[in-house]
C-alpha cells in the first residue's frame, strides 16, 4: 500500500513513495534520507523525533506521513548558508551535547520557543523543552545554551575559548566537544542511520514466558513467507559466551530453555521490518512451563527451582547463588566492641535501566572473501570483536567491528547482545546485509542495568567520630545470566572503603540468578547500592552520636598516600576539598536543621575507580593504544580503539595530542572504535578512558612533539632543549620572535624523517590492589572523590519530594576540559536523582516487566530536574594524564543517600528503600507520627 | 521501531467529507491529532484497515452571548493559549496546558482529549507484552488484572480537560450518518472501561459548547503525576464555582483519572449559600475521599491517590474561597 507522498521539507519539495501506514519519521529517515531526525521510544514518549510542522514542534513518530500538509523543518534545515544556526552554535559553545542523540529534537524545540518568545524566562525554557528527554546532560547545559542563543550567540567561536591551566597549552581550557557541530546539525551518523545497499531487516522472536523448556521451534511457515530471506534459532549459534570469560552462561538465542520474558528464541531477516514482524508471528514454539524464580528472596528460598541446572563446565548448580564473596579486613568484632553506637538496618535498592535514548542497533555484512563486518551501537568494540569471533567460530582477523556514533550507553551497551550475533548469522544466511534495531521494549529486556540489592548493614562509631566497624550482608538480584556479575559481587563490597574510611570491615555479597532480564553494569557499577545504605547509616550514626554528619565524614577521610581498609592505595584525594566546597556553597553550617519543617539539607560522599586495574581477559599487552598519523597538511589523525559514547573521549584524545604538539584540537581528527583501523583499547567502561587512553595519547603525542622539536632545532641549528612548543607554533625559548607554525614544524619533521610521520603510545597495566583473592577487583590506579549536599522540600500532605538543588563537588584529579567534566558531573547527578525519585525497573509475579516503555518507566524531564551546581576539585593525581582521574561515574553515587539524608533533615523520617515515591514518603511520615 | 502495518489513509477536508469517507469504509476509524490512537495501533490494540484523517479540519474558538463554542479540532496548545479561554474558562486553559508535552499539545485536539480511550497499565502495552500477560478483559482477553475478575474493566478515563468540561456543564455536538445531535458531556461516559463512550463509531465530535460561567466564577484544575510533563494524570481534580466572597452559590467538583468515568462529587448542595469555613472545606474533602475509588489501573497506588483527592479538593477550595 505504498503511495506517492509529496512533502515540503526544509524549503524543498520531496517526493517519495511510502506506505500509507508510515509515520512522518519513517518517511523522513528511511525514504527521504533525512536521518538527523531520531527515534528513541517508538511512540511519542521521548521527543527525539521532534520536527517542526509550520513552525510547531511535532512528534514525527505519531504523525502519519500522508496526513502532513504543512512545511516540515528537520534538523538538516536549521543551519543556513552561513553555517550553523545560533542555537546550534550555542549548544556547541555551552557543551550542551554529549551523545547528541536527543539534540536534533531538542534544538528544534528550542528554535520554536525562541521564534515565538525571543527572551524566554528560565521557566519558559524548561517548559518548552519538557517533551524532549535527555539522558546525558541533566539539562543544565542545555538551559545555558538556550539562554545564550536568546542573548545572541556569535556565529564564529574560537576553537579554544577558555584559559588553559597555568603552564599548559590547552589542558584546563573550556573547549568544545570534538563532534558537537556535526551532532547539532544532524550530520552525525548513528548505527540506525546507516543504510547499506540490499540491506534486509531483522527481528527477534522473544519468549512470552519467564521460565520454560523449549520443546520445539518450527520456522517453516516463516521461511515460506514471501519477502523472508532467512530465519535462525539458538541451534545456529549454540556457543556460550559472557563478557567475563570465566562465566560463559549465555547464548545468542535461547538453547534448551528460556529464562526471562523477552529472551530471544528465533530471528528472521526480511525485506522490511513489517514483513519480518509478520514472519515472527508465523513461528511456532512449543514450551513446557517451569516454575519461576521471581526475585532474590525466592532464589535463595529452600527448594527454589533452579534457573540454571548446569554451569559452563557441565557441573550441576546446587542453588541459584552464582557468586558468593565473603571478605573481612581488620578486627571487626573489636571494632564493634569499641563503638559507642551501632546503626543496624536493611536497605533496599531497586533496579533501574540505563534508558539511553538511542535503542541498540546493529548491522552485519559479509564480504565475498568471508570477512564479517558488524556496525554496532556498542561501548566495547574490542570485546564484541572477540566474542563474535568465538561464538561464530571465526578467526579474529576475519571480523571487523565498527562503532558508529553512539546515542548514549551508561553501561547498557558494554557487552555483546543477541542482535549482534543475529545480524551476523542472518546476513550470512540471507546473503545480504542485515540490520536489527531494538524496540524500546527490547532495550528493557536486554537491560544489564542496576542490580536490585537487599542490603543489611551495621555501622559502628565512637563519640569522637571514628568509624570503627562496618559489616554488610548483601543479596544481589542478578537476573537470568552472569554478565559482569562476578565483578558486581565484588564491587558491592570492595568500592565502599573510601573516601570515608573505617577501621574494620566485613562484607558478604551473594549474587543470585532469577527469571528476569539480566542485570549488569549501570553507571556506578555495583557500588551505587551499598553506597546508599552506608551513607544513610552513617548519617544516622552521626545523629545518634550528636555529631555533624559532614564533620564526621571529614574526620574519617582516607587521605592521599594512605590505603583503605581493604588495601587500595589512594594516590590522590580531593575528598576534604570536596566536603569544604559543598559545605560552603550550600551554607551547610548556618542552614542545616534550620530550614523549617518540610525543608532540609543532606550530605553524602563517594569514591570511584579510574578504570579497573586489569583487563577482563588476562594478557600482557597494553590496555590502550594510540597511533598518530601526521603530515604536511598540518593536521593530525588519532587512531584509538576507545569508544566515544557521548562522554567525549574523542575530544579528550584531541586535547591531549593538542597539548603535546601545539596543534589546535579542531585540526585533529579522531578515528576511534573500529577494530580494523584502530589500535586496541578495551572500551568505555569502569571510567577507564581518560586515565588509560589519556596516558597512551600523552606518550604518543610527546613522541610526535619531540620529532617536531628536533626537526625545528636542526633547521635552526640549536640544541633541541631550546625549542619549545606553544599553541600553534614551535618557538625558540630564548628568542620569542623566532617561530615556525606547527604546520611548518610538521613539514620539517616529515622532510627530516623521510617517511610519513607517526607515533604510538600505550597504557600498560600497573600492578595495584590488595594481596588476597579478589584484591585486584576494585583495584584502580587512581580513585576519584565526590561530595554532594542537596536541598529538598517535602510536602507532608502528599509525600511529594522535590529536590531543589544539588551542590556537587567532584575531584577529577585535573580537569582536562572543565566544561566536559562539568557535563559528566551534572549528568551523573541527574541519573542518581532519577533513581532516587522515580525510576523503577520492576517485574510482577509472572516475571513480566511492569512497563517496558518510556511512558511507564519514567525518566525526568526538564521541568522537575533540580538545579545541578557542579564544582570541580583538582587533586592532581601523580599517575594520571596531567593528573587527571575519572569524572563520569563517581558523582552519581552520593546524590541518592544525600536526598534520603535531606528528607530526614526535612521531616525526620529515614527512608531505606528507593525510589522515594510519594506514597512511601507519606506512609513513613504517618508512621513516624503514630 | 514499532511499525504500523496494513491500513490505508484517507484525508478529510471537512466534517461532511469525513463522514463521506467513513461511509465508504465502514470499518474505518477517525484520527485527528493521532497522539492517542497511533500508540494503540502501534501496540496492535487496534488493527484498522482504514484511517480517516481529521487533521485537515480547522478548529477555533467562538464567543457567543451565553457560551463559548470551541471547535473539536482545536489543538490543545491553541486552546491553552487562547486569551478568551484563559479569561472566561481559566480552569479549561489550565487543564489543556497540563496535558502531556508541548509537542503533544501542538498536535492533539480537544475532541481527541474528550474521546480519549481509557488507559490501563495492562492495556497500553505492546502486542508481545500483552501476549505474555495473556491479554486482558479490555482487549482480546477475559480477565481484568487490576481487580482480578472477568466482568468489569476499570481502565481509567485519563483526560485532563474532561473533569473541567464536566464541571462547566459543557455540551457536545455530534455528527453522524443520521444527522447531528447534542449530548451533555455529563452523559457521555459510562462506568465501563471497555466501552466508556456513549457514541457511535461513525459519529464525529464537531464542537464543544461551554456555557459562560456566571458572575463570581472561580475555578481550578489540579493534576497529580510523577513528572511535571509528558505524564497522564494519576488524578485530576476540577473545582468550578460561582462565589460571593467565601460563599459559593454554585459548586461543581469533578474527579478524573480514578475510574472509567469522570466522577462529579455528590452532596455539594448542602454547602451552597453559606461561608465555606475550614470545617466545611474539610467536610467536602471527606466527601471527595469517600466518593473517589481509584483503581490500580494507572500509576501512583490507589490508596494514595484516594488520599490525594481529599488533599487536592481541600487545597482548591481553600484557595478559591479566598479569591
Amino acid at each position: 500500500m505504498k503511495a506517492l507522498l509529496d512533502l515540503r521539507v526544509n524549503g524543498e519539495g520531496v517526493r517519495v513513495a511510502v506506505p500509507e501506514a508510515w509515520t512522518l519519521l519513517e518517511a523522513l529517515r528511511y525514504a527521504a534520507g533525512l536521518t538527523g531526525t531520531k527515534q528513541g521510544c517508538d511512540k511519542g514518549d521521548c521527543g527525539a523525533c521532534t520536527v517542526l510542522v509550520d513552525g510547531k514542534p511535532t512528534l514525527s513518530c505519531l504523525t502519519l506521513a500522508h496526513a502532513v500538509r504543512g512545511e516540515v523543518t528537520t534538523i538538516e534545515g536549521v543551519a543556513g548558508p552561513d553555517g550553523p544556526d545560533p542555537v546550534q552554535r550555542a549548544f556547541d559553545v555551552c557543551g550542551a551535547l554529549q551523545c547528541g542523540f536527543c539534540q536534533p529534537g531538542m534544538i528544534l524545540s528550542a528554535k520554536a520557543l525562541l521564534s515565538r518568545c525571543p527572551q524566554p524566562t528560565d521557566g519558559e525554557i524548561r517548559e518548552a523543552l519538557s517533551g524532549n528527554l535527555c539522558r546525558c546532560t541533566g539539562y543544565t547545559k542545555i538551559f545555558e545554551a538556550v539562554r545564550l542563543a536568546a542573548a545572541g550567540c556569535e556565529r564564529q567561536v574560537p576553537v579554544r575559548y577558555g584559559e588553559p591551566a597555568p603552564g599548559f597549552l590547552v589542558v584546563g581550557a573550556r573547549g568544545r566537544k570534538a563532534d558537537s557541530i556535526a551532532k547539532a546539525t544532524g550530520e552525525t551518523l548513528y548505527t540506525d542511520d546507516i543504510q547499506l545497499p540490499r540491506m534486509a531487516h531483522g527481528k527477534i522472536l522473544r519468549s512470552p514466558h519467564a521460565h520454560a523448556r523449549i520443546l520445539s521451534i518450527d520456522t517453516s511457515a516463516a521461511d515460506a513467507l514471501p519477502g523472508v530471506f532467512a530465519t535462525m534459532t539458538g541451534a545456529d549459534v549454540p556457543t556460550a559466551y559472557c563478557i567475563i570469560p570465566w562465566t560463559p552462561d549465555e547464548t545468542a538465542l535461547a538453547v534448551g530453555k528460556v529464562r526471562y520474558v523477552g529472551e530471544g528464541v528465533a530471528a528472521v531477516a526480511a525485506v522490511d521490518e513489517e514483513t519480518a514482524n509478520r514472519a515472527l508471528a508465523l513461528i511456532r514454539v512449543e514450551y513446557e512451563l517451569l516454575p519461576i524464580v521471581a526475585d532474590a528472596a525466592a532464589a535463595v528460598a529452600p527448594g527454589a527451582p533452579l534457573v540454571h541446572e548446569l554451569d559452563w563446565k557441565g557441573r550441576p548448580w546446587e542453588s541459584n547463588v552464582c557468586k558468593d564473596v565473603d571478605l573481612s579486613f581488620g578486627d571487626v568484632p573489636a571494632g564493634f566492641a569499641a563503638a559507642d553506637e551501632v546503626v543496624e538496618g536493611r536497605w533496599f535498592y531497586e533496579g533501574s535501566n540505563h534508558a539511553a535514548i538511542e535503542p541498540h542497533c546493529a548491522i552485519g555484512r559479509w564480504s565475498q572473501d568471508g570477512g564479517l563486518t558488524v556496525w554496532s551501537a556498542t561501548q566495547v568494540s574490542h570485546y564484541l570483536h572477540r566474542e563474535l569471533a568465538k561464538v561464530l567460530g571465526l578467526r579474529g582477523e576475519d571480523v571487523r567491528v565498527i562503532q558508529p556514533a553512539l546515542g548514549g550507553a551508561f553501561g547498557g551497551k558494554s557487552e555483546p547482545f543477541d542482535l549482534e550475533f543475529c545480524v551476523a548469522v542472518l546476513a550470512r544466511k540471507a546473503g545480504r546485509p542485515v540490520k536489527i534495531l531494538y524496540t524500546r521494549e527490547e532495550v528493557f529486556y536486554a537491560h544489564r542495568g542496576r542490580h536490585p540489592m537487599d542490603m543489611a548493614f551495621k555501622v559502628a562509631g565512637t563519640k569522637d567520630g571514628r568509624i570503627t566497624a562496618v559489616e554488610s550482608d548483601i543479596l544481589i538480584d542478578g537476573g537470568a545470566y552472569h554478565s559482569f556479575g562476578l565483578v558486581t559481587t565484588y564491587y558491592a563490597g570492595q568500592l565502599l572503603t573510601g573516601p570515608v574510611g573505617f577501621e574494620s570491615y566485613r562484607f558478604r555479597s551473594r549474587r543470585v540468578y532469577t527469571n528476569k532480564p539480566c542485570c549488569g553494569p549501570k553507571r556506578g557499577h555495583g557500588s551505587v547500592q551499598p553506597r546508599f545504605a552506608f551513607e544513610c547509616a552513617l548519617d544516622e550514626l552521626a545523629d545518634r552520636l550528636g555529631l555533624d554528619p559532614l564533620e564526621m565524614r571529614r574526620r574519617n577521610v582516607v587521605g592521599a598516600g594512605e590505603r583503605t581498609v581493604n588495601g587500595q592505595l589512594v594516590t590522590s584525594s580531593g575528598a576534604l576539598a570536596c566536603l569544604d566546597a559543598v559545605e560552603l556553597a550550600s551554607g551547610w553550617k548556618s542552614r542545616r536543621g534550620k530550614l523549617g519543617r518540610g525543608r532540609g539539607l543532606g550530605v553524602a560522599t563517594s569514591m570511584y575507580i579510574s578504570g579497573t586495574a586489569y583487563p577482563i581477559y588476562p594478557n600482557d599487552m597494553p590496555q590502550s593504544g594510540v597511533l598518530l598519523r601526521a603530515d604536511r597538511s598540518g593536521k593530525i589523525t588519532i587512531f584509538c580503539g576507545a569508544n566515544d559514547i557521548g562522554q567525549g573521549s574523542d575530544g579528550m584524545l584531541a586535547y591531549v595530542i593538542s597539548e603535546e604538539t601545539g596543534i589546535a584540537p579542531d585540526d585533529i581528527t579522531v578515528v576511534s572504535g573500529d577494530t580494523e583501523l584502530t589500535p586496541v583499547d578495551l572500551g568505555s567502561y569502569s571510567s577507564r578512558v581518560t586515565f588509560m587512553c589519556g596516558i597512551a595519547a600523552q606518550e604518543a603525542g610527546a613522541d610526535l612533539g619531540a620529532k617536531m622539536k628536533a626537526a625545528v632545532a636542526a633547521k635552526w641549528e640549536l640544541p633541541v632543549e631550546r625549542v619549545r612548543i606553544t599553541f600553534g607554533a614551535v618557538v625558540d625559548s630564548e628568542d620569542a620572535g623566532r617561530r615556525v607554525t606547527t604546520r611548518d614544524a610538521l613539514i620539517l619533521a616529515e622532510a627530516a624523517a623521510g617517511t610519513p610521520l607517526s607515533a604510538v603510545g600505550g597504557y600498560r597495566t600497573r600492578k595495584v590492589g590488595g594481596d588476597y583473592r579478589g584484591g585486584t577487583i576494585g583495584a584502580s590506579p587512581a580513585y576519584s572523590a565526590t561530595a554532594h549536599v542537596c536541598e529538598v522540600s517535602v510536602d507532608e500532605e502528599t509525600g511529594i519530594v522535590r529536590v531543589e538543588r544539588v551542590w556537587a563537588a567532584h575531584d577529577c584529579g585535573r580537569a582536562l576540559n572543565p566544561q566536559i567534566v562539568e557535563g559528566q558531573i551534572e549528568g551523573s547527578v541527574y541519573m542518581g536523582y532519577a533513581e532516587a525519585i522515580m525510576e523503577a525497573h520492576t517485574f510482577d509475579e509472572r516475571g513480566l516487566h511492569t512497563g517496558p516503555n518510556l511512558l511507564d518507566y519514567r525518566i525526568p524531564t526538564s521541568k522537575e530536574c533540580p538545579d545541578f551546581l557542579a564544582s570541580i576539585v583538582e587533586s592532581i593525581d601523580p599517575g594520571g594524564p596531567y593528573g587527571a582521574k575519572e569524572a563520569g561515574e563517581g558523582p552519581l553515587h552520593p546524590i541518592i543517600p544525600a536526598i534520603a539524608n535531606a528528607i530526614a533533615d526535612a521531616v525526620g523520617v529515614r527512608l531505606r528503600r528507593i525510589p522515594f515515591t510519594p506514597d512511601r514518603v507519606l506512609a513513613a511520615i504517618r508512621e513516624a507520627r503514630a | 521501531m514499532l511499525r504500523m502495518d496494513g491500513f490505508t489513509y484517507r484525508h478529510a477536508t471537512s466534517w461532511a467529507h469525513a463522514l463521506e469517507l467513513w461511509s465508504a469504509h465502514p470499518d474505518a476509524r477517525y484520527v485527528a491529532g493521532g497522539t492517542d490512537l497511533l500508540p494503540n495501533v502501534k501496540h496492535g490494540i487496534f488493527k484498522p484497515r482504514t484511517l480517516v484523517g481529521l487533521s485537515g479540519i480547522a478548529g477555533g474558538v467562538e464567543l457567543r452571548d451565553d457560551s463559548v463554542k470551541i471547535g473539536a479540532a482545536t489543538r490543545l496548545a491553541d486552546l491553552a493559549e487562547h486569551p478568551d479561554v484563559q479569561r472566561l474558562l481559566g480552569p479549561l486553559a489550565t487543564a489543556a496546558a497540563l496535558v502531556a508535552s508541548p509537542q503533544i499539545r501542538a498536535m492533539a485536539t480537544l475532541g481527541g482529549n474528550i474521546l480519549l480511550d481509557t488507559r490501563c497499565l495492562y492495556y497500553n502495552q505492546t502486542e508481545s507484552w500483552r501476549q505474555a500477560l495473556g491479554y486482558c478483559l479490555k482487549a482480546e482477553g477475559t480477565w481484568c488484572h487490576v481487580i482480578g475478575g472477568p466482568k468489569t474493566c476499570v481502565a481509567s478515563q485519563s483526560s485532563d480537560t474532561v473533569p473541567v468540561l464536566l464541571a462547566l456543564d459543557a455540551k457536545l455536538h455530534l455528527l453522524g450518518p443520521s444527522g447531528a445531535r447534542e449530548v451533555a458531556i455529563r452523559d457521555l461516559y459510562r462506568f465501563n472501561g471497555m466501552d466508556h463512550l456513549a457514541i457511535e463509531p461513525s459519529e464525529l465530535l464537531t464542537d464543544v459548547v461551554v456555557p459562560r460561567p456566571g458572575a463570581g466564577f472561580r475555578g481550578s484544575y489540579q493534576k497529580l503525576r510523577t513528572r511535571d510533563s509528558i505524564d497522564f494524570p494519576q488524578l485530576g481534580v476540577a473545582v468550578c464555582g460561582e462565589w460571593a466572597g467565601d460563599t459559593a452559590t454554585r459548586l461543581e467538583i469533578v474527579i478524573g483519572a480514578a475510574s472509567p468515568q469522570p466522577k462529579p462529587l455528590r452532596g455539594l448542595e448542602a454547602f451552597l449559600g453559606r461561608p465555606l469555613d475550614d470545617a466545611a472545606v474539610l467536610e467536602i474533602a471527606a466527601l471527595a475521599h469517600k466518593q473517589t475509588r481509584p483503581q490500580d489501573s494507572v500509576h501512583g497506588g490507589a490508596a494514595w491517590r484516594r488520599q490525594m483527592a481529599a488533599v487536592f479538593v481541600r487545597r482548591a477550595l481553600t484557595a478559591l474561597r479566598n479569591g
